[in-house]
């Protein structure tokens, strides 16, 4: 689904440049679930926005469910963001004035999905996160388990290949946290892939896979990879292990 | 697409609004000023009878003095108006297709009733070819015929104000009204009828209604009708009698003819340097040969109907909306910055540029229209004051808004929602979406 081999991001001021990303190699199979750990600043949410094409990449190349996606115009980053990835975000990113029906809809709309068809996605959608009773509620009457839940099924209900997930249970609390990830879990056994960044080691040890980076570079597994993924070459830093 | 851009654009109207109303008035504002002055230029500068402007043309003889043109500032000009004796010699001629040569005159009506008293009525001393000429429309009957004009008979035509004034807006034709010192049998009612500008008589104000009453000019040495309009000489005329002044050098007469052809019009400006020729052998029209044939639009432009103070105050008006369009810049690109959060989430779910572009622009179309609607409203009140100003009672206002001067301002109104709104939009949709995602 994932396949970065030597991407490098780099974000440059007038006088600092900061490597995010440093030949980030890594290849995530279809159907996979994976959480990516690491400290603060060492390049997890550029990862995560790099292979949701909402940021480009300075070097190396990209391939997402096959395609190469290294020089695709904003239209077509677009249209494979809307109809391959859906976004979970730790503050839920849900837009106040919309009640949750039409929070959901907002990927559908740009799709061009036709009204009855949008409908009945909707409705799936939050049934699956168990809010078909909050449908005219806005965000603002939720409470944050529940917001999360609808930035759950916005994320789903096109129906997405890839969730992308940057620390979403990172503003809830520990029930709360392991309903979305139980959510997460049902998805990814849905055959969705679910890429998953968080800092907590308990959440992250109940994914089948987990990254490790630090300074822009991916550092461990935590379970056997394909050999393609791992580069050799490239000097182990011991201390990450711990993690 | 476009029905969820209008609603995400109410949303976002609904969620500020003092700023969305801030934003209407600023467009409302330009729009008023602009519109009101694109509908006085349009009012002036309009072809007054489109199809036909082209084959009519006005006649212009230089009969002044050697000495000096007949004006000063403009000397290749000749006199804007013709004499008695040249109209009566004019005439004459069976080149074209039709020829009116006209006054303005100021006669008395009195009505049957005892009750009303007599007023003065503007009247237009005219011959019959001058209605179908100007495609004149008729309420009731018709002008009258050559013959009638031949014998001097005293005919009239009344305008439909007069004619709902004498006769409470009845058929009229064939009854009797008496005008100055004799009656006059009713031969037809014009209709509801206003040319803008009044171009048949740019002399004597080309934003005034048209006459009320219609006479035969073969009745002007009889009656002794005087102009009530301009009229200018170089000369005293010699003797006291009006027939005296009909011999004079006075010009005050317009004078129309029509020539549907190239053929015909050269045919018409060869007559008229014969004409001027052989007066020349009679000791007239001394000053070399200037003759004039214009057509409708260029006798517009020459006359300057349209005041080159109508151009300044356009591009005045449609400068302040401009104006008025840059200054909600700066307000539409905080509103639109400050969202830019929720655009991130939505470029996140799918949104392209480009349609982030749209979005805001429909939203910018949105205040633009609203604001347009009220501009317009506006602009309804500033040409009432206009036209009090420059036609106060008339019978029909001057300056209106009509379907193409509201389409005008619709487009005026839409022009500035793009020119407020394009660059922002612009900026809005750079954002980088992931800058956003991670800090709400």
């Amino acid at each position: 689904m994932i396949d970065m081999d030597g991407v490098s991001k780099i974000y440059r001021t007038e006088h600092v440049e900061t490597h995010a990303l440093s030949t980030f190699t890594v290849s995530v199979e279809s159907g996979e679930f994976v959480a990516v750990m690491g400290p603060s600043g060492s390049g997890k949410t550029t990862f995560l926005n790099v292979a949701g094409l909402l940021d480009v990449f300075d070097g190396g190349s990209y391939r997402l469910d096959g395609e190469d996606v290294s020089r695709l115009s904003d239209r077509a980053m677009s249209r494979i963001r809307n109809e391959k990835i859906g976004f979970i975000f730790q503050s839920f990113n849900l837009i106040p004035d919309l009640d949750v029906f039409d929070n959901v809809d907002v990927p559908l709309r740009y799709r061009g999905v036709g009204a009855r068809e949008r409908k009945s996605l909707i409705e799936e959608a939050v049934a699956t996160v168990g809010l078909s009773s909050r449908l005219k509620h806005r965000p603002a009457q939720l409470s944050g388990g529940q917001q999360q839940r609808v930035a759950v099924a916005r994320a789903i209900v096109g129906k997405p290949k890839l969730i992308l997930a940057d620390e979403p249970t990172g503003n809830l609390d520990s029930a709360m946290a392991t309903e979305i990830l139980t959510l997460l879990e049902e998805i990814n056994a849905a055959g969705t892939t679910v890429v998953m960044v968080t800092h907590d080691p308990e959440l992250a040890a109940r994914a089948p896979r987990q990254i490790h980076m630090l300074d822009g570079r991916l550092m461990d597994f935590s379970r056997d990879v394909p050999a393609p993924l791992f580069d050799p070459s490239r000097p182990r830093l011991d201390p990450v292990l711990s993690v | 697409m476009l029905a969820y851009q209008l609603r995400i654009a109410a949303n976002s109207l609904r969620r500020t609004p003092v700023l969305s109303a801030l934003l209407v008035a600023g467009i409302a504002l330009g729009v008023a000023v602009a519109t009101t002055f694109v509908t006085t230029f349009h009012v002036m500068a309009s072809d007054p009878i489109p199809g036909k402007s082209r084959q009519l043309f006005y006649v212009q003889v230089d009969n002044w003095t050697p000495d000096r043109p007949w004006d000063r500032d403009r000397p290749e000009e000749p006199p804007d108006q013709l004499s008695w004796r040249e109209v009566q010699n004019l005439l004459a001629s069976d080149l074209p297709a039709r020829q009116a040569a006209s006054f303005k005159a100021n006669l008395t009506v009195h009505p049957e009733s005892r009750e009303e008293r007599p007023f003065r009525a503007l009247t237009r001393v005219t011959r019959p070819d001058f209605f179908e000429m100007f495609e004149v429309p008729f309420l009731y009957g018709g002008p009258w015929d050559a013959a009638a004009e031949a014998a001097r008979s005293p005919v009239v035509v009344l305008g439909e104000a007069t004619n709902r004034r004498l006769f409470g807006g009845d058929d009229s034709v064939g009854r009797t009204v008496r005008i100055e010192d004799r009656p006059f049998t009713v031969l037809g009612v014009v209709a509801p009828w206003a040319p803008r500008p009044k171009f048949y008589d740019v002399t004597n104000g080309a934003l005034q209604d048209p006459e009320e009453l219609y006479v035969p000019l073969s009745l002007t040495p009889e009656m002794e009708i005087r102009s009530a309009g301009n009229t200018s000489n170089w000369k005293p005329w010699d003797g006291e009698e009006f027939a005296d002044f009909l011999e004079s050098e006075s010009v005050w007469l317009q004078m129309w003819v029509e020539l549907p052809t190239a053929q015909a019009r050269q045919e018409y400006e060869d007559f008229l340097a014969a004409y001027v020729h052989e007066q020349q052998q009679v000791g007239r029209l001394t000053r070399p040969v200037n003759n004039r044939l214009r057509d409708v639009r260029e006798w517009m432009t020459v006359s300057e109907v349209v005041p080159p103070e109508a151009k300044t105050m356009l591009i005045i008006g449609l400068l302040f909306l401009l104006v008025c369009s840059i200054n909600l810049i700066g307000i539409l690109l905080g509103k639109f910055l400050g969202r830019a959060p929720e655009v991130g989430v939505r470029r996140a779910l799918g949104a392209s540029r480009g349609s982030v572009f749209a979005q805001h622009l429909v939203e910018c179309e949105v205040v633009a229209l609203l604001g347009g609607a009220v501009g317009l409203a506006l602009s309804t009140v500033t040409l009432r004051v206009l036209n009090r100003l420059f036609t106060e009672g008339a019978e029909r206002e001057l300056f209106t808004l009509d379907l193409t001067m509201l389409g005008a301002g619709v487009a005026l109104a839409l022009a500035a929602g793009i020119v407020a709104g394009a660059y922002p939009a612009w900026r809005i949709c750079r954002v980088a979406p992931a800058t956003y995602l991670k800090q709400q």
